[in-house]
């Protein structure tokens, strides 16, 4: 273990205008089930000093798992020479700090302690209550993950933030094989930050319905349908479209949204909003560059209202950074997003397929690392969920695809739901109805 | 890394309790990686990750732990809280430790550490330069060079202490076009388990930068893909990740073995249509996903997957093999000393058949040709797969008439691999990062280009009946 200070003495010796360091400290728990008994079992205790530095007015930056005495100089020789090999135009900043942040406490004592004996019985039960609901399952996995992130951000200008929070997500997948040999799989998962909140029996009859009600599914024939997205399936979807909120893309030619700020981007029935500060696992007081986050509205009855800045790219548009720099994974601030909200609206999902009437109802779509084009819109998606006759959930649907343009299926929503999936990202996303999608199958 | 003294006090308490294997992976990787955009240098990073990761197995179970303090003490601690597990008795003890030699076969001859990063950087501000200068049109050139050099060393419980080296380096290049008619991005990305020879001698970054360039121009005047049943011809090299999403995963032990794949149960049976066959190398010299051995220290292999429609071998792990009663195969990989090693791919394709790829296009009254792939992913349950057609060309009668974009193939890996009717004799690899539950790994794909009857296109131009 080294003294960050050591760090920043090397830095300051070697003529470096600013320097910061990034630790983060993460401590994970895992575990599977597989027919019910414990298969495999992982913990794991890391650190990683990211470090960015200016030199010569220029950025340079380097990363160091190891920390030990030839860690000073192993950051800032790396980001001596970094720094110098870059000729981007961008302005180099490490912050001074803002006037205020709000700091919360979503650390969960309590899930730490509860000991792992507990966990493992908890999931076990989770296998019985699975299992038992129905003959056709034929294997279930359960995966438990907990993880806890503790970061300190230290700067030469004498800022120093920390946080640290804590969750743990419950996943399972269903195998269900029928009479005819047919195989069909069904997964959920659960956000857990105090093992009482989770319902066994809730989620248990929500993955052996998810699983078995696709018996017989098959595609449908190809042609343009209504379509009731699950959050899951929009919140897919409200990512990709976010990305054109990037200034970082807007500045870069590469946003569709370019010149849209208070231009209608979307259906008036949309409003989007980002919740850094609600208090939940993917809270977050200070981006990764140390500034205070904040909630604010993204999209306001189909309005755009704002970009995403980081430092940067808010000082290339003589702005002030919304909070929003997050780090990619070479370290490069990019811009990020934590706890993404869509205002609920009034009808049930069931409100929803009844003002649908005839349609489909997509409850996932996968592929989007090939099949999401985030900056010309166009998508051409592998989805599964069922058919709406006469306003109600019909028979199951596989092996389709549903294909549009997001900008276009964004502007013909035509209404929102009053239900609200969390996803695993920090994505609290209502069922929506969308007027028309290309949907292959037959 | 650490002493034979260390591993060996590391081993022996790590199966104080009953474990019947006990391993200790290290691993130190020096990685860097470069961005520009529009031909400036935006960042440079050097990054030193190192660490290990210690696995006990007892019957069907594992337990794993990793931590990056590698210290006598941070070891021994780790392997402490693992054993805390299992609550029996010692059953085995290490006594010694020899070291098993193997040559290197995927030896940098320039490594990037030695070439100077100035002369890298501005070959690359100058294909940046031929991407941007092709066509005004393209309003828009990335590219990220990433490389590194990874050391790992393995001990385990069998008195074995094993050693590898990795040199990677890939280039990724990525334009955007602009026109009135919207915006589209392609992208090239070549690399190589070799040293900086692999792009001063092998591959012309601006040739591969003015392709991308060509690409996502031919997108902007492509027209919607319609949607429908039809026959489809996948091009070689990338096509391939037909083959590694649709039947390669299903292979794997890690799912075979628990009877979660289509494909458990099925060696010796015909999987696909008799003008198919395949296989998974890791030993192909330089290549992208090769090893000298695997992430548990076994030796890579040439496996043969499909021999002539017939399923002739899994991919297999030595824990997950336990279930099946075979031993590992060479094919255990993880991403880095965080992930618990399972059975995984390295470089794997289809082999060449008889058909020239003119024949096959010549011989196609109408269809979809699927010249580059994007990735794709498969639910290894049911063997449903999904990817993404990066450039594509409607055929007619025996001719390429047009670009088409926004096309997506879907199916089952049961099906699609019985519906190969054309293969062609223009083999070639291409590269990727496969993901799984070990973690995002180099992996090959590759096939000649192959022609499948009735595959499910998706895409917004239109029914074709």
């Amino acid at each position: 273990m080294i003294s960050y200070k050591k760090v920043f003495d090397k830095a300051q010796a070697e003529g470096l205008e600013a320097l910061e360091l990034y630790v983060s400290e993460e401590r994970n728990l895992s575990f599977s089930l597989f027919r019910g008994e414990l298969d495999s079992y992982n913990i794991s205790d890391s650190r990683v000093i990211e470090a960015r530095g200016i030199y010569e007015g220029k950025i340079g930056y380097a990363t160091s798992e190891k920390a030990d005495s030839t860690t000073p100089d192993y950051l800032i020789g790396h980001i001596k020479q970094n720094a110098r090999l870059t000729n981007s135009d961008d302005k180099s900043i490490i912050f001074r700090g803002s006037e205020k942040y709000r700091r919360k406490n979503v650390f969960s004592k309590k899930l730490q302690d509860t000991p792992v004996e507990e966990k493992i019985r908890l999931a076990k039960e989770f296998h019985t209550a699975v299992t038992s609901r129905n003959d056709k399952i034929r294997e279930v996995e359960i995966s438990y993950q907990e993880s806890t992130e503790a970061v300190t951000l230290t700067n030469s200008y004498g800022l120093k933030l920390n946080s640290k929070a804590n969750s743990a997500v419950l996943f399972a997948q269903a195998v269900a094989t029928d009479d005819t040999g047919e195989t069909k799989s069904g997964m959920v998962f659960r956000l857990i930050t105090d093992l009482n909140d989770f319902d066994i029996n809730e989620t248990a009859e929500k993955l052996v319905n998810d699983t078995v009600s696709q018996f017989g599914s098959g595609p449908c024939e190809s042609g343009k349908y209504r379509c009731v997205f699950s959050g899951n399936a929009f919140a897919s979807l409200l990512g990709a479209f976010l990305q054109n909120l990037s200034s970082e893309e807007v500045q870069k030619n590469s946003s569709l949204l370019a010149g849209k700020l208070g231009e209608k981007v979307a259906s008036s029935r949309l409003t989007v909003f980002e919740k850094p500060l609600e208090k939940n696992a993917s809270f977050r007081y200070f981006d990764d560059e140390g500034v205070a986050t904040s909630n604010k509205t993204l999209i306001k009855n189909g309005t755009l209202q704002t970009y995403l800045y980081n430092l940067t790219t808010a000082a290339n548009d003589g702005k002030a950074s919304t909070g929003n720099g997050y780090k990619s994974r070479d370290g490069k601030i990019g811009v990020g997003l934590r706890n993404v909200f869509v205002k609920p609206g009034t009808l049930t999902e069931e409100g929803l397929f009844e003002k649908a009437g005839e349609g489909v109802y997509i409850t996932s779509i996968s592929g989007l690392h090939a099949g999401m084009n985030p900056q010309s819109g166009n998508f051409s998606l592998i989805a599964q969920g069922y058919m709406v006759r006469d306003g109600k959930r019909a028979e199951p649907l596989s092996l389709i695809t549903v294909a549009g343009n997001l900008f276009d299926v964004f502007a013909q929503i035509m209404a929102v739901g009053n239900n609200q999936e969390l996803r695993m990202n920090g994505y609290f996303v209502p069922s929506v109805l969308v007027k028309k999608i290309s949907v292959s199958g037959k | 890394m650490i002493t034979k003294t260390t591993a060996l006090e590391v081993l022996n308490v790590a199966l104080s309790t009953g474990a019947d294997f006990a391993e200790i992976y290290l691993e130190e990787d020096d990685q860097t990686s470069i961005r520009m955009d529009n031909g400036k240098v935006e960042s440079c990073n050097d990054t030193l990750t190192r660490g290990a990761g210690i696995r006990l197995l007892k019957d069907l179970r594992s337990v794993y732990g990793y931590t990056n303090n590698i210290s006598r003490t941070g070891l021994l601690k780790l392997a402490e809280d693992l054993s805390g597990s299992f609550d029996g008795e010692r059953i085995v003890t290490v006594e010694s430790i020899s070291k098993v030699r193997q040559s290197n076969k995927h030896r940098p001859r320039i490594k990037y550490s030695d070439y100077p990063r100035e002369d890298l950087i501005k070959m690359l501000a100058e294909s940046s330069d031929a991407c941007l200068s092709y066509d005004e049109k393209i309003v828009r050139c990335e590219i990220l060079f990433a490389y590194n050099y990874k050391t790992v060393e393995i001990f385990n419980s069998n008195g074995k202490q094993f050693g590898d080296v990795h040199s990677r380096g890939r280039y990724t290049v990525t334009a955007t076009a602009r026109d009135e008619r919207g915006i589209e991005t392609f992208h090239n990305r070549p690399g190589a388990q070799k040293g900086m020879e692999f792009f001063l001698e092998e591959v012309d970054m601006n040739e591969e930068a003015r392709s991308a360039a060509q690409s996502a121009l031919t997108l902007l005047g492509a027209k919607e893909c319609p949607s429908g049943k039809m026959t489809v011809i996948i091009g070689n090299g990338f096509g391939g990740v037909i083959f590694h999403e649709a039947c390669g995963h299903s292979l794997e032990a890690s799912s075979v073995s628990k009877g979660l794949s289509v494909f458990s149960g099925k060696k010796g049976e015909k999987i696909a249509s008799d003008i198919v066959s395949a296989v998974d190398d890791g030993t192909i010299e330089g290549a992208w996903g090769s090893g000298n051995i695997d992430d548990e220290g076994n030796p890579t292999a040439r496996n043969m997957l499909i021999t002539n429609g017939v399923l002739t071998s899994y991919l297999v792990d030595s824990f997950n093999g336990r279930r099946m009663n075979e031993p590992g195969n060479g094919a255990c990989r993880r991403e880095s000393y965080r992930y618990e090693p399972t059975s995984r791919m390295s470089n794997t394709f289809i082999l060449n058949g008889k058909s020239t790829p003119e024949e096959i296009i010549a011989n196609t009254e109408y269809g979809l040709y699927a010249k580059n792939m994007g990735g794709g992913s498969v639910n290894p349950a049911t063997g449903e797969f999904n990817f993404a057609v990066n450039e594509g060309y409607i055929v007619e009668n025996g001719k390429i008439k047009y670009p088409v974009k926004g096309a997506t193939l879907i199916g089952s890996g049961k099906e699609v691999l019985l519906n190969i009717d054309m293969v062609g004799n223009d083999l070639l690899r291409a590269q990727g990062m496969c993901g799984a539950a070990s973690g995002s790994i180099p992996a090959d794909v590759g096939e000649p280009t192959i022609r499948v009857q009735n595959m499910t296109v998706g895409g917004r131009g239109g029914t074709v009946k």
